[in-house]
Order: C-alpha cells, then structure tokens, then sequence
C-alpha cells in the first residue's frame, strides 16, 4: 500500500542512532595492547595492522547498512518532516514554506479526528485479542498429536492468502445474503440480514475480525517457537504438586512467554494504526458509507497522495502525527509493562 | 577526541541528509532557455509558432495496457510508419496501467523524460496539460484537428498553465456508453422493453416500479453513488464545476438535490442491494448474475457477460443511453499526446497524427474482439458502423453507440479521487436518511473545495 510507503518509518529513527555502535571505536584500543604484547621493538605501528587503527575504518564497516537505513528510513523520514511545512504537490513545481499550517488545518479538521478515533479504536481491540487469542491458539497445537500438523497447516493459511483474496472472500460471507446472514436467517437467530457491510460499526468491527483472523496463524508461530523455551520439568513440577491446567497456563506459561507477548503487542500496536487494505475491501473506496471508517492511513491517501492533486504537505502532516501517535502508543506500553514487572 | 569524531561524523550525515532532503523539495531550475514544466526542452516545443523540423531519427511511444491482446495491430501501424518515413524508429512502451501507472508518468513528466508520444487518460491530460508538460497543438500544429468529429475535438480542451484552454493532446478510441438491460426482469417488473428510460430521473422512476414486484429477489441497479457521480450530474445539464476551475458548483443546483432525493428513495424502496452502498463492485458482477435489470454502461461489459454468463447475455437489450437534458452523451476518450519535453517533437507529432488517423482507428475498431469507437469523423461514417448486421447485443451496441459518438462530447472535468469519494461519502450518508439532501450536497461541495483549493 502506497499510503504505508511514504509514511515515517516507526523504526527508523530507532535504527539510525543506533548504527554507530559503541563497540567499534573500542576495538583499535584493545587491538593496540595487545600488539604491543606480541610484537617486540619499539614501533609497533610500522606494521600492517596500522590500518585497523584508522578512525573511519568502523564506519567503512558499517558503510553498508548505514547507507541503507539513510537512505531508506532516515532519509524518508526527515523528508516526511520537512514536507509537512510546506505545501508541496506532485506537479505544482518548487513547494513553498507554509509553517504550522498543515498542522493546524490537520487539528480542526474533523475528518482527521474521526480517523484517528478509528485508528486507536482499532489498536485497543485488535492489540489485546491479537496477544492472547494466538498464545491459546498455540497451546493448543503445540502439543504433538496425530494429526496436529493439519491444524498447524490451517491456523496458517490464512497469513499466506493475499489480503485482496480474503478481502474478497469475507465480502461474500458478510453480505446480506451471504453465508453468516443465510445461516443465521435459516436458523431462525434472526429475520432480516445484519448489515455487516452497509452499517459503518459493523464494518469496523468486521475489519478488526478479518485483521484477527489473518493476523492469528502468524503470531501463533512466534508462541510456538516461545513456548518451546518454557521448560518441561516446570509444568511437571506444577501438575505433580496439583496444579491445574488453567493455574500452569497463568503461571508458568504466560511468564515463560511474557517477551513474546511484549513484541507482539508493538507490533500489533503498530500494525493496526496502520490498516488500510481491510477498511478499503469490505468498506470501500469512500472508507464505509460516508466515510465513517476510515484510519489514518485512509485519510492520509484521501488527502495527500494522490500523484495528480495530492496535497504531500498535508499528507505528510497527517504521516508525522501517525508517526507521533505510534511512537506514543509503543512507549506507553513500554512504560505499562516496566511498571508491571516491578 | 573520540567523541569529537563521532560528532563529527553524525554531522556530515545530518547535513547530507538534510541536503538530499531539500533537493527533494525544489522543483526543476530554469537556466533562461526554453522550458516546459521546468524541465529545458528544444525552443520550437514551447512558444508561439508552428512547429517544423525533419521527420526521422527515434521516438518512443507508451501505450496502457494493450500489448497483450492488441500487439499485431500496433507493431503493424509502427512498421507503416516507418516505411512511410524512411529513416524513422519507434520504440513501443507498453505501460501495465496497473494502480501505479499514474505515480510512474508523473515520475517521468518530473525527471523531464515522458515518453515522446503517450497515451494519456482524462485526469493525467488535465494535470499535465496544466503543468505543461504537452506540446500545445492549437500552436504547434494548427489544424490537425481537422480529422476528429467535431463535437470531440470541440470538448477535448484542457487549461494550461497560463489559464488558458487549449488543445494538448488527440483525442483516440473511447468505449462509449449505451444502456444495457435484462429484457426478461423488465418486462417482469412491467417495464416495456421497447421503451427505456430517457431521462436520468425517469429510469430512477423505473427502478422503484422494478423495488415494488422484486421483492428483494433481484433488484434495479446497485447503490453506490460512486458509480454515477458525476456523469448522471453532467448528463442532467448540472454544472459541477465553475467556468475557471477554481469551485464546485453542483450543490448549488436543484436538479442535484432531486437526484440525491431519488437515489434515497430508490435505496431505502429495496431498488438497489443494502449491502452495494460503499461497495467497490460495479454492476457487471451482479448483472451477470442475474441479478440486476440495469447492466454497465460500458459497451465493452457485454462481452464479459457473454463469456460469464450467455443466458444472461441473450436477455440483454442495448438502446441509446438517456439523453436528458443535455441532449447528447459525455465521456472520456483515451488520448495521445506529444510530450513537450520530446527531444525530436517533428516526428513524434507526425506519428501521433497518424496513429489517431481515419484509416489507423477504423482498422482497430474493427477487430472482432473489441468494441471501441474511433475519434475521426471518416471512421464513424465508414460502413462497418452504418452498416452493422445482426440483432445480437454486441452488434446492436455498436450500432447504437456508433450513431452516438458523432455528437457526444469529451469530459472537460475529471475529479480527483479524493474529491470524488468526499462527494460520494455525503451522497452514501443522505442515502442511509442520516442527512437531508440539501445538507448532503452543501457538505460535499464544501469538502470537495477544500480539495480543490488545496491541490491546485
């Protein structure tokens, strides 16, 4: 999806700083002492190993992936940043200084508002269901019982179907004469369809169905290679002193698996500020009737990136406070999990 | 010392990157010569003056999305060209013209390398023309307008970046736009099939006759605005938008406000499928079905609904699409352009000329698999069109929409997307009765201002 493309990079800023490691400069130091232990005589530099003590040979080193985080997130970044203060367009020619206008046109617009409030909305159900839903889902085929391959195989599909086939394929269960309504009418639960795909609640909260259900095979593997950690002789330990199942899934589980669930939280927490192709497929190009569904990522493409008439200021606005409300979401729940742990 | 390095280094990546940065923001410079959308370009493209020069060297041409089924043709009307000017070669780009084509051309028309001859849609006309990256025809080649029909040629203006209208680019074959209907559900409905709507509001009319006998088991046409936004407007005589461009006038209109009223009343009367209001399918899937009285507009659907679906097919009736009060029919051709920035402009107007002749359009038009309508007076008259044979409804629609393309006109308005969802968004909101008509519309065209205002 364009719209994800010219977005702040949530971990780009992270990477950038991050890239001229501490360890480097430390090594020509260390490497030092220890030729003057082996090497006798008095100029010890004459030798060929001068050249590992060159300051910019670290950076020759890092040339490579210092380039590329600059080139593809940094650079990106800062030009996303630089952007929002101007009003440039596609083919307008040279953009112009505008200051905060950007923003403060973003902060009286309501149709940024309603965008964002989806967007949050959207992280506070998908976040939670998407980090315990997947971990049950692993203890349940972690197990290694004839047949559980199959299960495996299915939990995963969904993550290999292509977003616009499942798109399609939720469309004909949720219509109004769908397979969900048809069941539903056939077993007298209700009369008359429920408007899964014309109700703008029910379309946000259909999207968040089909993020879940894609999203579940994936982070299942990430448990299931976690719960392989947790150690056998503990649970035994636990069953032995009369513990039960649900009491060993609290206790001895969830703590073996708790970083697991950190990493899936920020990325869900990422991933679902960032939805647009579930929104766009059972709602439409307007975002759901009148627009009532649209993301942020929507709206930025509504507004800026359009290669005709985009507004790239404005969409680069609304990009950083994306940007901004992400970052904040990931380090509050930083800040929740430390507080926890302590 | 080791500090210092370190701050060092951090601040030449800064400013590298702060510099790659602002590059990014500036626009082409102008070093005092000849330039067409900031890019320098030779001095008989731009200004006033006919343009003269040798036909020979090489151009390239890009096309959208025609190589697989149409490659014979073009690589035949190549190879004539350049037998008819000996020293000449074109290099034939076929475009995907997937949802990127768009980002592409512009990232072309920028680094100042459009193709020399392109085929260009009616929104990528309008922003280049205005950023003027095409050669201005009305100067550099008066008269050679002359071959198309002249209620097309007449139309296909578009603003320049000085305000004024002007010819940028040929137009070339277009789908046309016809009424397509499942004979069968209509005279179920009691409609007669002999006599189909001729106004946008007495086919809406239809369709609650159609919501009244269906009983939700089929249903008149689908609901999203998006569809009919704003062809049904133009075609009702509305004026969308302002004489200079610069503001939408649609709302202000009481035809509009009496068409938002009865899409409302078709929606809520069961005409149309609840569940089709934002939905991004257009009729053809469900018309194929069997499910709709009223089919696509677009002639060339009748040939996916023969391969999907015959006994649907031989249901179908085509008529003449509803006049209204505009009289004849609107619609967007293709169109070939010569780029402004062309480094051998003489031969890459002498091949777009010849491309979008009587004779080269006819021949297209004529292939078996197609149904497409040329631009040139002399093709539309030829008896392939005037004398079309059998009563089947691909036959029939060529027929039909043959006789219409001589008076229909080209778009002169394109939106946005962006605008046309916020419009379409306000109608969807007066359709589900959550806004009055008059609100709906004064919304939209507030919103689609906005657009407008800041995109330009």
């Amino acid at each position: 999806m364009t719209a994800v493309r010219t977005m702040p990079d949530g971990e780009a800023p992270a990477t950038a700083p991050a890239a001229p490691g501490a360890p480097a400069p430390r090594s020509p130091g260390r490497m030092r002492r220890a030729l003057k232990a082996v090497t006798p005589g008095p100029t010890p530099d004459a030798g060929g190993a001068a050249i590992y003590r060159r300051w910019w040979l670290p950076w020759l080193w890092m040339l490579p992936a210092v380039f590329g985080a600059a080139a593809f997130g940094v650079f990106p970044f800062l030009n996303t940043l630089l952007l929002s203060f101007t009003d440039a367009k596609p083919l307008g020619g040279a953009a112009g200084f505008v200051g905060l206008d950007n923003y403060t046109r973003m902060l009286g617009d309501s149709d940024f508002w309603l965008a964002t409030r989806n967007s949050v909305l959207y992280a506070l159900i998908v976040v939670p269901l998407m980090v315990v839903l997947p971990l049950l889902l692993a203890v349940l085929v972690e197990k290694n019982l004839p047949g559980i391959g199959f299960f495996r195989s299915a939990f995963y599909t969904p993550v290999l179907a292509s977003s616009v086939v499942v798109g399609l394929s939720w469309q004909w269960l949720l219509a109004d004469q769908g397979l969900v309504n048809t069941w539903l009418e056939k077993a007298h639960v209700i009369r008359g369809a429920i408007p899964f795909l014309s109700d703008s609640w029910l379309i946000l909260l259909s999207a968040m169905g089909l993020t879940l259900w894609k999203g579940l095979g994936w982070y299942m593997i990430f448990y299931l290679a976690a719960l392989g950690n947790v150690p056998k002789e503990l649970h035994e330990a636990a069953s032995v002193d009369g513990a039960g199942a649900a009491r060993r899934f609290w206790h001895i589980t969830v703590p073996g698996v708790r970083t697991s669930m950190m990493l899936v939280g920020t990325l869900t927490g990422i991933g679902s500020l960032r939805v647009f192709t579930e929104i766009y497929m059972l709602g439409g190009s307007t975002g759901g009737p009148g627009g009532a569904d649209r993301t942020l990522p929507f709206y930025i493409r509504d507004v800026g990136l359009d290669p005709l008439s985009g507004n790239a200021g404005y969409g680069a606005a609304v990009s950083v406070a994306l940007f901004v409300l992400t970052l904040g979401l990931t380090l509050l729940a930083q800040r929740l999990t430390k507080e926890d742990e302590s | 010392m080791r500090a210092r390095r370190l701050t060092g280094s951090l601040s030449c990546l800064v400013v590298l990157t702060l510099t790659a940065a602002g590059c990014g923001l500036s626009g082409g410079s102008d070093d005092g010569g000849a330039t067409a959308g900031g890019c320098s370009v030779d001095k008989g493209n731009v200004g006033s003056g006919k343009l003269t020069g040798d036909v020979k060297g090489k151009i390239t041409f890009q096309t959208t999305n025609l190589k697989k089924d149409f490659g014979k043709y073009f690589n035949g009307v190549i190879a004539s060209f350049e037998k008819a000017h000996p020293g000449t070669t074109v290099k034939w780009i076929d475009d995907p013209g997937d949802s990127q084509f768009t980002q592409r051309l512009v990232a072309d028309a920028q680094a100042c390398t459009l193709p020399d001859v392109v085929n260009l849609n009616v929104n990528t006309s309008i922003s280049l023309t205005k950023a003027g990256y095409l050669l201005d025809l009305d100067k550099k080649a008066p008269g050679s307008g002359a071959p198309f029909g002249p209620a097309i040629w007449k139309s296909s203006m578009f603003t320049d970046a000085s305000g004024a209208k002007t010819h940028s680019a040929y137009p070339w074959y277009s789908g046309g736009i016809a009424q397509t209907f499942n004979v069968d559900l209509m005279k179920k409905a009691g409609l007669d099939p002999a006599k189909p709507a001729t106004t946008i509001l007495g086919m809406f009319d239809d369709a609650l006759k159609i919501a009244k006998v269906s009983g939700g088991k089929y249903y008149a046409t689908v609901a999203n605005p998006i569809w009919r936004i704003p062809a049904d407007w133009q075609q009702m005589g509305v004026k969308v938008l302002s004489d200079d461009g610069k503001s939408f006038t649609f709302a202000d209109d009481p035809k509009t406000v009496a068409w938002v009223t009865a899409m409302t009343k078709m929606y809520q009367a069961g005409a149309m499928p609840k569940d089709s209001l934002s939905s991004n399918q257009d009729a053809s899937t469900l018309y194929a079905q069997g499910k709709l009285v009223y089919g696509s507009t677009n002639p060339n659907y009748l040939r996916f609904i023969q391969q999907n679906n015959p006994s649907v097919y031989k249901k179908t009736g085509v008529a003449q699409y509803m006049l209204d009060d505009l009289g004849h029919t609107v619609g967007a051709p293709q169109y070939i352009s010569v780029a402004a920035t062309s480094k051998n402009a003489p031969t890459a107007l002498s091949f777009a000329q010849f491309l979008t002749n009587a004779q080269n359009q006819l021949e297209w038009a004529k292939d078996p698999n197609v149904v497409i309508f040329p631009s040139t007076t002399a093709s539309l008259d030829d008896p392939f069109f005037q004398s079309v044979k059998g009563t089947d409804p691909f036959s029939e629609a060529r027929k039909i929409v043959a006789e219409d393309r001589k008076t229909s006109t080209a778009d002169e308005i394109a939106l946005s997307p962006g605008e046309l969802n916020a419009i379409t968004a306000q109608v969807q909101l007066a359709m589900q009765g959550k806004k009055s008509a008059e609100d709906a519309l004064k919304e939209a065209q507030s919103k689609a201002d906005e657009l407008l205002k800041q995109g330009s």
